[in-house]
């Protein structure tokens, strides 16, 4: 790692960033468009966010919120979880405790710093990790193995049973850190009672590793409220998804990231409810006039992701998306198996819950909700639901209509490389037609980003999709 | 008799396992330690530890799996495609890490374009990555299920007497090839490295009850035999799965003699015992997923370094090579831990990253491993 980038700490360098963007929409339209030109690297994931009006702002200030979550943690006496996406916040926010989520933290810098998170993701081998892991951990990884980012409290990770790639991350975190570890465990499968209970017994283990980790105990009223807060964002979450199915979807392409990201984050908390209201207005209307979600109010054609998106190069993913008028109808990211959600409708057993009577039942409904987070459902197996991703995005298809599935990735997923061949073919044989794109999400100096659209654009020429 | 325990170890279908079919009688494959061996053998059948002997090409593993995934599970699958695993009549499959977890869904993938390469017993089988009371709990009871599945679909019946026979049994055989480590590790060396690997892997694909005969045997033969150490450098192998006789070959030709390992192929297999006395069923679950040596049980990396540096220290050992097969991130990372915890002990470590089958890199690494030579010489 060069002398330079250990100047500054990694997370206050993207907080310091983010809560400048998040003030400047405070002055006027010219004072902004003055702004951009003074922030190159970083003007245009802030616009991309900017010009969508209220959710944009919204999103930055819950970005900016997160990042002011995290950073400022001890010194506000707040314990800190290094975590990960697929672990549901509710539990730690009841807790106090501050999650840092590799994978967010490797998002936020991929997309706002000027070189990426290519010098963090190098210095985890400088420190003994492989190169083939996955870069979503790395990316971020490094600037805590650097110490360039507030030092953990503990660890917890709930990908052993999902994502060995995952997983390892933070069992190498801990040993390399010296600081406490928790794991959730899963069985491959989802439905049978076997599984249910090994993760009733496993969460409740959560929970007494952070009575001790945090010498505080589960705030049953703190839990209630957050977890009223979740049933209230599944609700808006699923009036999305059921927008999205309308042709043309009037749902932009950028609040796809909002969504999950919000979600990931910020899940809970009063200004993802808001972010999420927010964007329902702009899709309401924009469905009430037939109008797509895209800038040109066209769509020309629609694609699912398999199974996260593409964050590098300025976050250019969604607007080369948008510019093209394809409507972005959500990747794997964006499932999350609310019983009320439209995918779950006929798969119940598949869903949770949230019953908020007692600590017992917001404890088993976590464990739960924990246990269905995307990820965490689809690559556990499930072996009562083989092929890993394919239930899920055949129910999605059936539900959404794409026009095109497009699996992006990480390099170092073994999992998706041990079954996207697979998957492809038989989407294909269902239908729909899918392409691997050989890149990693996080970095690109595997494939660039113009490889990437250039091999999206070749596979919809060649398949003649939107013409 | 270490001849013949080579040829087996070198082999896919050895002289034994043939005279076993001729028998009539089944073959299950594994291709991981947290499978209980004792189930299989219980059912009177010869539990076959999957590997990749002999692969020459991965044209159908990588028809199946991408091109970033361990090539392990790949030459698995090359052999199955190719129907050299055709004496197989059943197969369970675990997730002992990602890319063998996979194993599964590839296998049976390729049973739609190459018909018959699916045994007609193909399951999959869980492990937990912790040992909590509950993760016990659980793992016993998905042994009770592979019992159950084994009966059903083989119309037999696997009885506690016949299990515990069987637990004493593989407890005798692992007795034995502890002795042989004590040997192997000890001031004279009394076998190879190489040799001491071949005598475990042949166990993996021969009947157990000619196995343990000969290696009471053996044992005799060793404790008077001469020593191998003279003048060599004492090396200890730790990581990925490997089961390449040649790969041990060409370290103990630069001048080395492996006199310790914490393989999966090697020692991990039989560094621990079963309870004799407790239910059979619950003394494997305890016996099988206690055993944290492999990184797949994630947040044991202490357990995990306390065990290498007591073998280290046992075995007297001059450095440590910390291999791994690329793509595994699991063993790979551990080792980075590993060597930098072991050098700061004053433990000489060498990381490798490597491929799996078929020496193909000899020249890499005999150039690697020469350097190395030279610096703890």
């Amino acid at each position: 790692m060069r002398r330079e980038t250990r100047e500054y700490p990694y997370d206050w360098m993207i907080w310091s960033i983010l809560h400048q963007a998040s003030l400047s929409t405070a002055g006027t339209e010219k004072e902004y468009s003055r702004l951009l030109t003074l922030v190159p690297h970083f003007r245009d994931i802030l616009d991309s966010f900017i010009k969508h009006g209220e959710p944009g702002r919204i999103f930055l200030d819950l970005i900016t919120g997160y990042a002011d979550l995290c950073i400022t943690a001890i010194e506000c006496g707040r314990k800190v979880a290094m975590t990960t996406f697929c672990m549901a916040t509710p539990l730690l926010y009841a807790f106090d405790t501050a999650p840092v989520m590799l994978e967010a933290w490797t998002v936020l810098g991929t997309m706002v710093l000027k070189r990426g998170t290519a010098e963090y993701l190098d210095y985890c081998c400088e420190a003994g990790f492989t190169e083939t892991s996955c870069s979503a951990q790395r990316g971020a990884l490094g600037a805590y193995l650097a110490g360039l980012a507030v030092r953990p409290d503990f660890i917890i990770c709930d990908s052993p049973g999902i994502c060995d790639t995952n997983a390892n991350s933070f069992a190498f975190a801990s040993a390399y850190l010296d600081i406490p570890f928790f794991q959730l465990n899963y069985p491959s499968t989802i439905t049978d009672t076997r599984a249910a209970e090994y993760q009733k017994n496993d969460f409740r283990e959560l929970v007494s590793f952070l009575e001790l980790h945090t010498g505080t105990t589960l705030d049953e009223t703190m839990l209630r409220g957050i977890l009223e807060e979740v049933r209230v964002q599944d609700a808006l979450a699923s009036e999305l998804i059921d927008l999205m199915r309308l042709k043309p979807s009037p749902v932009p392409g950028i609040y796809d990231l909002m969504f999950y990201g919000g979600r990931f984050m910020m899940s809970g908390k009063p200004i993802y409810t808001e972010l999420l209201r927010s964007m329902l207005r702009t899709a309401r209307s924009n469905a009430a006039s037939g109008a797509s979600g895209t800038t040109s109010k066209k769509e020309r054609a629609r694609g699912l992701f398999c199974y996260i998106d593409h964050y590098t190069t300025d976050a250019r993913f969604w607007d080369w998306m948008d510019a093209q008028d394809i409507s972005h109808l959500g990747s794997v990211l964006f499932t999350f198996w609310h019983g009320d959600a439209p995918y779950a409708r006929e798969r119940q057993d598949e869903a949770y819950h949230i019953d908020t009577s007692d600590k017992d039942t917001m404890i088993d409904s976590l464990a739960a909700q924990v246990s269905r987070m995307p990820m965490v459902k689809q690559i556990r197996g499930p072996y009562d639901a083989p092929g890993m991703w394919l239930d899920d995005l055949l129910g999605t298809i059936r539900l959404l209509r794409p026009d095109f599935v497009a699996y992006i990735g990480s390099m170092g997923c073994r999992n998706s490389w041990g079954m996207n061949k697979l998957l492809v073919r038989d989407l294909e044989r269902e239908g729909v037609p899918a392409v691997i794109l050989f890149a990693d999400a996080f970095d690109d100096r595997v494939a660039s980003w113009s490889t990437v659209t250039d091999k999206l654009q070749e596979f919809m020429n060649l398949r003649r999709i939107g013409i | 008799m270490i001849g013949k325990l080579k040829e087996a170890a070198s082999t896919l279908s050895n002289p034994y396992l043939k005279k076993w079919k001729e028998a009539g009688k089944a073959v299950i494959g594994y291709p991981c330690t947290f499978v209980p061996e004792e189930i299989i053998h219980a059912a009177g059948m010869l539990p076959y530890r999957l590997r990749g002997v002999g692969t020459t090409s991965l044209s159908i593993g990588d028809t199946y799996f991408g091109p970033v995934i361990c090539s392990f599970p790949k030459c698995v699958l090359q052999l199955a495609g190719q129907e050299s695993y055709r004496f197989l009549d059943g197969v369970i499959i675990t997730n002992g890490c990602d890319s063998m977890r996979r194993l599964d869904e590839c296998w049976r993938k390729a049973e739609e374009d190459i018909a018959g390469i699916l045994p007609g017993y193909f399951r999959y089988f869980g492990v937990p990555h912790k040992t909590a009371s509950y993760s016990f709990d659980w793992f016993e009871q998905e042994i009770r299920e592979l019992i159950r599945s084994i009966e059903e679909h083989f119309g037999l019946q696997i009885t506690d007497s016949a299990l515990r026979k069987s637990i004493r049994l593989y407890n005798s055989s692992r007795r034995l090839l502890q002795r042989i480590d004590e040997l192997r590790s000890g001031p004279e060396v009394r076998i190879s490295g190489q040799d001491a690997l071949a005598v475990v892997l042949a166990g993996s694909s021969m009947p157990r009850e000619r196995y343990t005969s000969i290696l009471e045997g053996l044992v005799k033969s060793l404790e008077s035999a001469p020593g191998r150490a003279e003048g060599k450098n004492r090396l200890m192998l730790v990581g990925s799965a490997s089961d390449d006789l040649d790969f041990i070959r060409l370290i103990e030709d630069s001048g080395a003699i492996v006199v310790a390992d914490t393989l999966c192929f090697g020692a991990r297999s039989y560094s621990d015992l079963t309870d004799e006395k407790d239910d059979p069923v619950s003394a494997l679950s305890r016996r099988y997923l206690s055993n944290s040596l492999c990184p797949r049980m994630f947040g044991y990396y202490r357990n995990r370094l306390s065990h290498i540096l007591d073998k280290a220290k046992k075995a007297r050992v001059d450095g440590v090579i910390l291999q791994n097969i690329r793509f595994c991130d699991l063993h790979g990372s551990e080792n980075g831990i590993f060597e930098r915890d072991l050098e700061r002990r004053g433990i000489p470590c060498m990381r490798m990253e490597r491929e799996y089958g078929p020496l193909v890199e000899t020249g890499r690494i005999r150039m690697r491993l020469d350097a190395f030579m030279e610096r703890i010489s």
